[in-house]
């Protein structure tokens, strides 16, 4: 119903492109197979662990949307795309505080990452802080949720899911980025 | 551990026929209400109440037993690992330097191991019942924007797509020779990349597929678009609604207003 209201100021565009209150369709594609993406990624190439679940290589596709696409991807690609993977693993009370881990994993990811114009270097940094925040968040959730203890068990299991996953994700980006300035631009 | 599952159950129970937004509301409740008690019997019996509401939405047995069973993993290890942290309280049942287990340890564990139990619970009862169509639907018409919602929808759609083609390269590659089970650090994050690139570069040219299908389709011509299916609020909706914010909002008077521990 608050659309109906928001309609009428926008100002019909008569060759029937997208009004600026939309983003465009590219970017909806772009987000939505990102976020699919970081999803399966999360849900198919993971190994089963005794505390949170499943020890993943989501964080990989989290660092690669951010160094690709911006830290507006890795946002909410990164923290949809996880929080999403948690509800269908089976652990939907995880998922808020997932959302804000990767979340905010993504954000600094991306913020870091492609300063610069994106050396090597820049997105180590990203990865360590991006990463730091992810650790951190999920350190707080699960000893607010679990205890201490739980949450001490889970710290290195973390921290180490997080080194994994950039170093994955470091050579993902570097990988695609060649293939995307090889390839001549079409669309 | 591979694969895609969809948990949710076609049926027509009441819990199905539940507008989607207020089963959002409702699982916000119920964990609300799970984290603001800490009494072992009250946690007990909010349990007793999600296990009820979790059969009436005719989820298989086998499904459920799976959905749960990361939950039961989790909840063991509170039981063993609460009380060894959290030594305090008088009746001591065993001290040996440094552990120390006391009665009061072990009941708050157990405490925290059932609200965990009722948490998963609440999003389960979300999950079965709600397909992912409705609850698109639902965060929409909650206020989430309808081209963030669009974009939302595309990727459920596409998750079991992608999640097959995850493991079909995987298997490609591992015909190639492959090993993505050994190795070291770093020979390991290698070859994940191996499976990652074709992945990737997939999903980027389905990307350039679907925006120029949403462009043919006209998507966002018009800013005032229609639905085929609205969502409406009927009486039992509101009854439903009415119910989930009760259930939170008595305990809740009764424990911070009146000071009655829970």
């Amino acid at each position: 119903m608050a659309s109906v209201s928001m309609e009428s100021q926008t100002p019909q565009n008569p060759m029937g492109a997208t009004p600026a209150k939309f983003v465009s369709p590219r970017t909806v594609a772009l987000y939505a197979v990102l976020t699919a993406l970081t999803t399966a990624v999360t849900m198919t190439l993971a190994i089963p662990l005794p505390t949170r679940g499943y020890f993943n290589i989501g964080d990989a596709m989290v660092f690669f949307s951010a160094f690709t696409f911006g830290w507006r991807a890795g946002m909410i690609c990164g923290g949809i795309g996880s929080a999403a993977a948690d509800l269908l693993l089976g652990f939907g009370f995880f998922a808020p505080i997932t959302l804000v881990a990767k979340g905010s994993e993504g954000l600094v990811a991306g913020l870091l990452g492609p300063a610069y114009r994106g050396t090597t270097r820049m997105k180590i940094l990203g990865i360590w802080a991006g990463g730091s925040c992810m650790v951190t968040t999920y350190f707080v959730g699960e000893w607010i949720l679990f205890g201490f203890g739980n949450a001490a068990l889970e710290l290195p299991l973390n921290v180490g899911q997080v080194l994994f996953g950039g170093l994955i994700g470091l050579a993902l980006s570097q990988a695609i980025s060649r293939y995307r300035n090889q390839r001549p631009k079409t669309t | 551990m591979t694969g895609f599952i969809d948990l949710y159950t076609e049926a027509g129970t009441f819990l199905h026929r539940t507008d989607p937004r207020v089963k959002i509301v409702a699982v916000a409740t119920l964990s609300l209400l799970a984290l603001i008690m800490s009494n072992l019997v009250n946690l007990l019996v909010l349990a007793a109440v999600m296990v009820v509401l979790i059969l009436f939405g005719r989820a298989s047995f086998k499904k459920t037993m799976l959905a749960f069973s990361y939950v039961f993993r989790v909840m063991a290890l509170i039981v063993v690992l609460w009380p060894l942290f959290n030594p305090g309280g008088t009746p001591v049942l065993f001290d040996l330097w440094p552990i120390k287990i006391t009665e009061p340890g072990i009941l708050a564990g157990i405490a925290t191991a059932v609200r965990i139990f009722c948490l998963a619970a609440a999003w389960y009862l979300l999950m079965f019942t709600t397909s992912q169509r409705d609850l698109v639907r639902g965060l929409v018409k909650m206020g989430l924007r309808f081209d963030f919602g669009l974009s939302l929808a595309m990727s459920l759609r596409f998750l079991p797509t992608f999640s097959a083609i995850v493991e079909s390269i995987k298997e490609a590659q591992r015909a190639r020779g492959l090993e993505l089970d050994k190795g070291n650090f770093r020979k390991r994050a290698k070859d994940y990349v191996a499976v990652l690139v074709p992945t990737v570069i997939t999903a980027l040219k389905m990307a350039d597929t679907l925006s120029l299908a949403l462009q043919s389709r006209a998507y966002g011509a018009r800013a005032d678009r229609t639905y085929v299916r609205e969502l409406k609020m009927r009486a039992g909706d509101y009854v439903a609604l009415f119910i989930a914010v009760a259930v939170f909002a008595i305990p809740a008077t009764v424990k911070y207003i009146f000071s009655v521990p829970l």
